[in-house]
């Protein structure tokens, strides 16, 4: 794991992962928890692709998908602008949300875990985790 | 799959003793960046001769552009041979002007502004030149034609840290500028894996292992992981 500048912005990458999946997921984090704002301009494929290393053409497949996601628009000449729409980037967090929220209650679940005692982990995991 | 840039099937080839080639069948996909990897010895300099049409083969079958290796594919083919050296009166200048005049689809803004960002002295004959400064004029000479082949053996070899970055740079200009196939040979496999969409392992003149960057990394980790545990194995 390596960290790359691009811009003001810092990404992780690890060449023993898949490279497409790590510059979406970092993107669309950026996006979603506002280090890139409404309506700012991203860095341009070619500049990905120079400060991370990287195939110019996994950085435009990575932002094809963020454009179908809603999250990043294109404007002829201008370049690439993350959405200025705040309620569509509120949305794509819910989904994700409900998404990583149901696949943890289903793992809790299976391990034989109620609702209750999942709320306990929960709490005692924020303050501090889970003393040895 | 649309038809391969290049297509090997069941070629052999042999120098004296060595089998250099042997039974190798591949495919190199159009549009694709493709990383030729194994040891030295493996068979990938002389695979390229193969393609240039500069070493025929014994048996077996090459396409390459739709056609049997040839001057008619040589003119669509940028080749950087291994251990290339250029001629030692040429000054940078004078080198892009040789490319505008013999190369053909050769680029010669991109050329300038390429030998700019790296730092290329325009008035100094290559005799005066680092190892590092006249494998990046070789370089921009492949890289800024518009053809659609261009093959690399080692293009970082012994290159600095510095020349290196630059390399790089103009590689990803090249790649995104161009709809070209690369095909590049490296032992510096973590300089350059972020850029391989296709990966060939030769092992003895054989094709070893294959497939796409993407996938082994999702199954095996990084493809320089991948290189190592190979020729590893190979030497039990």
């Amino acid at each position: 794991m390596k960290a790359y500048q691009v811009d003001n912005l810092t990404f992780q990458i690890d060449f023993s992962q898949p490279l497409y999946e790590q510059v979406l997921m970092q993107m669309r984090s950026l996006i979603a928890k506002g280090a890139i704002g409404l309506g700012e301009k991203i860095p341009s494929v070619r500049d990905m692709a120079h400060d991370l290393k990287i195939n110019p053409n996994t950085v435009m497949h990575a932002y094809q998908e963020l454009e179908r996601d809603g999250l990043i628009e294109k404007r002829r000449g201008q370049g690439t602008f993350v959405t200025q729409s705040g309620s569509r980037i509120q949305q794509f967090r819910n989904h994700f949300a409900a998404d990583y929220t149901q696949n943890y209650l289903d793992k809790m679940h299976a391990l034989g875990f109620n609702l209750r005692e999942i709320n306990d982990y929960i709490k005692t995991q924020q303050s501090g985790g889970l003393s040895q | 799959m649309s038809e391969p840039v290049i297509e090997a099937k069941v070629l052999s080839k042999r120098y004296g003793q060595k089998q250099a080639i042997d039974q190798l069948t591949l495919q190199v996909e159009r549009g694709s960046v493709t990383a030729l990897l194994g040891a030295n010895g493996a068979g990938k300099s002389t695979f390229f001769r193969m393609v240039t049409g500069l070493v025929s083969p014994d048996s077996g079958e090459l396409t390459v552009l739709g056609r049997a290796p040839g001057w008619q594919t040589n003119r669509q083919i940028a080749y950087l041979p291994d251990r290339a050296r250029w001629y030692k009166q040429y000054t940078t200048e004078g080198t892009l002007r040789f490319g505008e005049q013999f190369l053909p689809g050769f680029d010669s803004g991109l050329a300038k502004k390429m030998a700019e960002q790296m730092h290329l002295p325009f008035e100094m004959p290559v005799q005066g030149m680092s190892k590092g400064q006249e494998a990046r004029l070789m370089l921009i000479l492949c890289v800024c034609r518009d053809v659609p082949l261009i093959i690399l053996d080692e293009p970082f070899s012994g290159i600095d840290g510095a020349s290196r970055a630059a390399i790089m740079d103009g590689l990803i200009d090249a790649i995104s500028e161009r709809q070209q196939t690369l095909l590049l040979s490296t032992h510096e496999i973590t300089e350059a894996e972020g850029l391989f969409d296709n990966v060939l392992f030769l092992s003895k003149g054989h094709l070893r292992f294959s497939g796409s960057a993407e996938a082994l990394r999702a199954e095996f980790g990084s493809i320089d992981r991948l290189a190592r545990q190979l020729s590893e194995e190979e030497q039990l």
